[in-house]
């Protein structure tokens, strides 16, 4: 098992190097000799996977005095097999897509060095190794995004990622200076043992050092995973290659939902961090789902929709439920990689021809003509209010919700109640011969697939946090004053079953906006278009820092 | 004191590091220069070990000062041979936070030489570019990573060595720094650090990418390619050794 974890991330470091020495070969073995190796890195991850499962054990093997460890966990081992095949996946679209580019060995050199910080990432054993690929990632990310040497806007962008990154490598950089001089470990698992042994060890300025260094992590993950305001450079990632911006989106950017969950120990001892990330998340949620709905470039709106769903994934952490952040994150890798490698293909067929069906869809959007009926909006509100909440409620209460975990469970209850409203508040909205139909295929569709969520993320939490008591008391960390949560939830749900009501109400008697715009509207649109003016403002800090290292050059030009 | 004024100009405190930049400046030769980024800091250390007593604690924010100083005048500097001697400034300057915590003499010689090196590689770095192009000047000759693949591989990872990467030693020492430090301490070099990575992804921008307008210019051959990855390679394998990962 000790090998197994070396060779995994060697495996494409050994492709790497070997690309290097045979650079001059033709391309096709090259892209031969790449992606051979990336089928066997995903063997070797989907080997470890399964001898984990059969083990039954977490494995920590040390290289080296004081660091150069790696740790098979869960995790570690799920990660490592997501990782894999979303590398094999680009290894194998690169092949042609890249065969026209320059610098062909040159890419997949910086791929194959790619996978490998990320595998090391996740199977890192100690503070060290864990520091190392963070970082490495961020270096190799800029390369790759930089690949097109000639377009000033890959390069522009390539260095806003790597500036977010670098900044983001800082907390991180003082948790792990501050958890090794608190706790005299650089292993992870030691460390571990260590804070449950002693969680109140040390104070910094008067704050327990576990929650200064779980806000450090956070700090860490955010910036990583593209959290407000710290978002600016995700979208534009579409500069580069597209196999990158599949890596990015699919995998990379989720490293944020996985170093919160790999100091899960942390966290159990710092719920103010906690409701942090979840504010966070909310805010990067609702903001990316704006940006999403307001691009008319697909890449870019797939771009916002990534931020977007980090912001949910940062939610679910918020909330103390940790394997389901990385359900999420290896799901949404799977779909948005599926999207990114699909885009290039969507973008040349509309080129040609807009291949849109004149089915009732199209009639209803584009061409505006009411067709056949639709629900009376009191039934069709009714349905729309109930009905997701029953399901997701029935389906909670049949994996037998626990009461540490309820407020956690409560709140993504909610969401997915607004996620199912707004599915069903769509199909209301088509006039259609048959809506009772439709509507109850909705509601089928809906079942299967919460069922199949709620079946699946048991599952896969009882596969993660194999200490209940860890997941029971990362929940417990989460958790709000009841009272405060109760009046929460009743004001959330009063706001959510009025707020249908008033949408229902106003679709059916056609109040819908129309005519000039506020200038309230204006303004916000405005506010959106130029996405918040963040970008602009980091645009005016560096040229202000740039600005003032030329003045200080100039002054000083003799020293 | 006396003795720790005159190191403070091997291992320069702003305004005394005005004597090694305009060393650096003055000198033509690429090896002269190699040279004195290699030997002049060792100079200070041997002071440093010379020195009766300890570094009082104001020299800590003095050197921190120089170092930001430096790390910020790096982010518009184009010529590279000034850029190897500015950062080579900013960073020989934390030597007197490390030596303010009563660090051991050999740490320090590993400390300066960690962080001495790869300003000298970049010194000899410089001198491919002049004879190419008549000047090591980022944003003169860019895009040079179609053409000139060797020298610009060899140019990307000496820069990133230079600032502290990972897993090249730097990063190690910066880490064994922080531990000497207190909060302030810590976020200055962390911030120090940032701007240095800044600083090296616009050198590079100026050299590696861009437009191609190289039609016509040999590369670097593989000896001095092969020279420059073993010396960086032996580099990396004692950084892991030494530093034991920092921590």
């Amino acid at each position: 098992m000790d090998k197994l974890i070396v060779l995994l991330p060697a495996t494409p470091l050994l492709s790497a190097l070997l690309i290097t020495l045979l650079a001059d070969r033709a391309r096709r073995r090259i892209a031969r000799l790449s992606v051979g190796f990336s089928v066997l890195t995903f063997l070797l991850a989907a080997a470890s996977l399964a001898l984990y499962l059969i083990e039954g054990r977490p494995q920590w093997a040390s290289f080296g005095p004081g660091w150069g460890s790696l740790y098979l966990d869960p995790l570690t081992s799920v990660m490592s097999l997501m990782v894999a095949g979303i590398s094999l996946v680009v290894h194998v679209y690169s092949v042609r897509y890249m065969a026209e580019e320059p610098g062909y060995a040159r890419f997949y050199i910086l791929l194959d060095l790619m996978a490998t910080a990320i595998l090391l990432m996740v199977a890192a054993g100690d503070l060290v190794t864990l520091l190392v690929a963070w970082h490495l990632i961020g270096v190799l990310l800029y390369f790759l995004l930089g690949h097109d040497a000639a377009r000033p806007a890959a390069q522009r962008y390539a260095f806003w990622t790597f500036l977010t990154y670098r900044l983001g490598d800082l907390p991180l950089v003082l948790a792990a200076v501050l958890l090794y001089e608190t706790y005299g470990t650089a292993a992870l698992p030691a460390l571990f043992e260590r804070i449950a042994a002693a969680p109140d060890a040390q104070t910094v300025a008067g704050i327990p050092v576990l929650s200064v260094a779980a806000l450090l992590v956070a700090l860490a993950a955010f910036a990583r995973s593209a959290q407000f305001p710290l978002h600016t450079w995700l979208p534009y990632t579409m500069e580069g290659p597209t196999p990158v911006s599949a890596l990015m989106h699919a995998g990379i950017v989720n490293a944020g939902g996985f170093i919160i969950n790999r100091f899960a120990p942390l966290f159990v001892h710092a719920g103010g961090v906690l409701h942090l990330v979840f504010a966070v998340g909310l805010v990067t949620a609702i903001l990316g789902s704006i940006l999403m709905l307001t691009q008319n470039d697909i890449k870019k709106s797939l771009g916002y929709s990534t931020m977007g769903q980090m912001g949910f994934m940062f939610v679910e952490v918020g909330v103390g439920a940790f394997s389901l952040a990385i359900y999420h994150l290896i799901a949404h890798g799977l779909f948005k990689g599926t999207l990114f490698l699909g885009a290039g293909s969507v973008i040349g067929n509309a080129r040609k021809h807009d291949g849109v069906p004149h089915d009732d869809v199209y009639t209803f959007v584009v061409e505006r003509k009411p067709l056949a009926s639709r629900l009376p909006w009191v039934v069709a509100a009714v349905i729309t209010v109930v009905v997701p909440f029953l399901v997701l409620g029935v389906s909670r209460w049949l994996m037998g919700g626990d009461s540490v975990g309820e407020q956690g469970a409560i709140i993504l209850l909610f969401f997915g109640w607004v996620t199912g409203a707004q599915l069903l508040f769509a199909t209301y909205r088509l006039r259609v011969d048959n809506p009772w139909r439709l509507m109850a295929m909705i509601i089928l569709s809906l079942v299967i697939v919460v069922a199949g969520y709620t079946l699946i993320e048991h599952g896969f939490d009882l596969f993660l946090y194999p200490d209940r008591a860890l997941s029971e008391r990362i929940y417990a960390a989460a958790s709000i004053p009841l009272a405060t949560f109760e009046v929460l939830v009743t004001i959330l749900t009063a706001a959510i079953v009025v707020g249908w009501l008033a949408t229902y109400y106003a679709a059916a008697n056609g109040r819908a906006h129309r005519g000039e715009a506020s200038a309230l509207r204006l303004a916000f649109y405005s506010l959106i278009s130029r996405e918040f003016y963040v970008a602009d403002v980091y645009a005016w800090f560096t040229q202000a820092v740039l600005g003032l290292s030329r003045r200080l050059n100039v002054w000083s030009r003799w020293v | 004191m006396t003795l720790l004024l005159i190191a403070s100009l091997f291992l320069p405190l702003f305004p005394l590091s005005a004597v090694l930049n305009g060393a650096l400046t003055q000198l033509q030769s690429p090896a002269a220069r190699c040279a004195v980024l290699l030997l002049w800091p060792q100079l200070g250390v041997a002071l440093l070990q010379i020195a009766a007593h300890g570094v009082p604690p104001l020299f800590v924010p003095w050197a921190l000062l120089t170092s930001a100083f430096y790390a910020l005048r790096l982010l518009t500097v184009r010529d590279m041979g000034r850029w190897a001697g500015y950062l080579a400034t900013s960073a020989l300057a934390l030597v007197w936070a490390l030596a303010a915590g009563d660090t051991p003499i050999v740490d320090l010689r590993l400390f300066t030489f960690w962080f001495s090196l790869p300003p000298a590689l970049m010194a000899l770095l410089a001198h491919p570019l002049i004879q190419r192009f008549g000047a090591a000047y980022a944003g003169l000759q860019g895009g040079l990573i179609g053409r000139l693949p060797r020298l610009s591989g060899v140019l990307a990872v000496t820069v990133l060595t230079a600032v502290a990467t990972p897993p090249f030693p730097g990063f190690f020492a910066l880490l064994r720094l922080l531990h000497a430090l207190d909060w302030t301490g810590m976020l200055a070099v962390l911030a120090i650090w940032l701007v240095w990575g800044w600083a090296a992804t616009k050198l590079l921008q100026g050299f590696i990418f861009g437009t191609d307008r190289t039609s016509s210019i040999a590369d670097i051959g593989r000896a001095l390619t092969l020279a420059f990855t073993g010396v960086l390679g032996i580099f990396v394998a004692a950084g892991l050794y030494l530093t034991r990962g920092g921590l």
